[in-house]
């Protein structure tokens, strides 16, 4: 029997990679932030790594995961039943 | 009786009714459908609770205790090393979250292990991750159970024993009597008094220690290092790096977030749980690290740092408020000792029974899953009796084992069609061997610093794809029942 890839394979795999890119890219800017900043000027009575690199970053990054998801992700049924696919 | 005492009875006379409720659901549903309610909570369950199981599941004591203790013992450069939590929903649902969610409905799995039995049909394997997983997390929920009652004891001023039988029994009641839907009515409650519990501890804190100056100012005064990413050079970025791939890109091998995956509803609920789960670990992580290090500020000569979080909470709030955050720090160790109970009860009980005694009947599988999870909830208090010192390593020794036996077989064995049991056996010995190596007679392993785990998944993974590459292809059936369209019904 010829093997046919299901289609919601290739969406896995999209959110695959779509989730370690987004993680890699958290993980360069906030290593850029906390390594290249430095202490002072002190922001919000905070050093300065921390203040940008730890609070705003990881805070824009989480509020642009909302996005991301909801705009990259599609919603895909989970059972190979018609009926149940149309109920999702 | 203090107001402290108060709230915390108060909060576990709630789960304890939750317990008693949800058994009541689980004995309605009929026997054949017992499995799928108890451990997959009849696989329905939506985005804030499996971004709650997933957040709850993995930051344990290590987040709601040692996290506070290790930012005051070592400054911001420890908060900085907790920011890779946060995306942990995202790289667990994200890379597997769709493909587990799909075969697990073709295939009628449950538990974790029932993945690995579908996607490698080894009788070896079931037995081997069965053995490992037990081994590794049974400790892990013992230093749970340690943390809750050091924490309670230090609040409440109740004896360790009084206070291990607090925090712990309550959660055999209710993962004993309600399974997987038992735990997640409790985690609803428990989201909530964590997250209330964090922000006023945070608020609390920075309010007692007169602001985010001041408090640099008097820590930078006691030791500029503390003020540093990397503590004065103490943490090389490479060591850094290897904690973000541990927390970060290897936390599909943590086998309790597998739960998230095996009992979401849909997909809708897997995109809230993956950034509902973001938030909420943003919000407890930056709150207790942050108050770690600004409770240095405040008291500089703590003599055990990883008494922070609950000395902050006796001496910056008022004490009924005190008692709602010791209940958030008890709730967050909670949720990850009810994600490991559920995990172990299954390879056990579900998996492993079932694999030497394949005639069992579904009454005896039923009875088998609440005497193994009472069972391993006993074991695991019963070495919390031993009041072991170090917690915190015990469950980086925990979390880094689990990874190197299984972050190869889950990651590779969703994805790549050629991956075979033969790669998966090499691969859990390899990364075993490998771990045990670094740990013990050759710390050489531990390459540039970085943390044991690193150098074992990776050898682990490049063991995987060569053996499996010398070795038969995976059938047909399992290639059509994980990437094929099958025929509709």
């Amino acid at each position: 029997m010829k093997f046919i890839e299901d289609p919601r394979i290739k969406i896995a795999r999209k959110t695959f990679a779509l989730s370690w890119i987004y993680f890699t890219i958290y993980l360069l800017v906030i290593m850029g932030c906390s390594y290249f900043l430095g202490i002072k000027p002190y922001l919000m009575g905070l050093p300065r790594w921390v203040a940008i690199g730890n609070i705003l970053v990881p805070i824009v990054f989480i509020l642009a995961l909302v996005f991301v998801i909801e705009k990259f992700i599609p919603d895909v049924p989970l059972t190979d039943d018609e009926d149940s696919e149309n109920k999702e | 009786m203090n107001w402290a005492i108060f709230s915390f009875l108060a909060y576990t006379a709630i789960l304890i009714a939750i317990g008693i409720w949800s058994y009541r659901i689980v004995e309605k549903v009929p026997i054949e459908k017992y499995e799928k309610e108890f451990y997959a909570a009849g696989r329905g369950l939506g985005g804030i609770v499996v971004a709650l199981i997933i957040a709850g599941g993995l930051a344990s004591a290590g987040t709601f205790i040692a996290g506070p203790g290790m930012t005051y013992a070592y400054g911001y450069s420890w908060v900085l090393l907790n920011n890779f939590n946060f995306f942990s929903s995202l790289l667990f649902l994200g890379p597997i979250g769709i493909v587990v969610g799909i075969v697990a409905r073709r295939v009628n799995a449950v538990t974790y292990l029932d993945i690995f039995k579908a996607r490698y049909q080894s009788k070896a394997i079931i037995v081997i991750l069965a053995f490992l997983v037990t081994v590794f997390l049974l400790p892990y929920m013992a230093t749970q159970f340690v943390g809750a009652a050091r924490v309670i004891s230090q609040m409440t001023g109740m004896g360790y024993l009084v206070s291990l039988a607090l925090g712990s029994l309550v959660v055999l009641v209710y993962c004993v009597l309600g399974g997987m839907r038992g735990t997640s009515l409790a985690i609803l409650i428990q989201g909530v008094v964590i997250t209330v519990g964090c922000i006023m501890l945070f608020i609390g804190t920075v309010n007692y220690a007169g602001g985010f100056k001041k408090s640099t100012e008097i820590i930078a005064a006691q030791n500029i290092n503390f003020l540093s990413p990397t503590m004065g050079g103490e943490f090389s970025p490479f060591f850094t790096f290897s904690l973000a791939c541990m927390i970060g890109y290897f936390v599909v091998g943590m086998p309790h977030a597998m739960l998230a995956a095996l009992t979401y509803k849909n997909t809708r609920a897997l995109k809230r749980g993956i950034w509902m789960g973001g938030i909420l670990v943003l919000i407890w992580t930056i709150c207790l690290c942050m108050s770690g290090v600004i409770g240095r500020a405040i008291i500089p000569n703590l003599a055990v740092p990883d008494e922070i979080a609950p000395w902050l909470a006796m001496h910056v709030m008022p004490e009924a408020l005190g008692g709602i955050v010791l209940a958030g720090i008890v709730a967050g160790i909670q949720t990850t000792v009810a994600a490991m109970a559920i995990i172990i009860t299954s390879s056990i009980a579900k998996n492993l029974l079932k694999e030497l005694k394949p005639d069992l009947s579904p009454r005896e599988a039923k009875l088998a899953s609440r005497l193994t999870m009472g069972s391993c909830l006993t074991i695991a208090i019963g070495i919390a009796l031993l009041q072991p010192e170090l917690i915190q390593w015990i469950i980086l020794f925990s979390i880094g084992g689990l990874e190197a036996a299984t972050f190869g077989p889950i990651l590779l064995g969703m994805f790549w069609k050629k991956g075979n049991h033969w790669g998966a056996i090499a691969s859990i010995c390899t990364g075993m061997i490998i771990y045990a190596l670094a740990n013990t007679i050759i710390p050489q392993l531990r390459l540039w610093g970085a943390h044991p785990s690193f150098l074992a998944v990776i050898t682990s993974i490049i063991v995987y794809v060569i053996v499996s590459l010398v070795t038969p292809k995976p059938s047909d059936e399992i290639v059509r029942t994980f990437w094929g369209k099958l025929k509709k019904t």
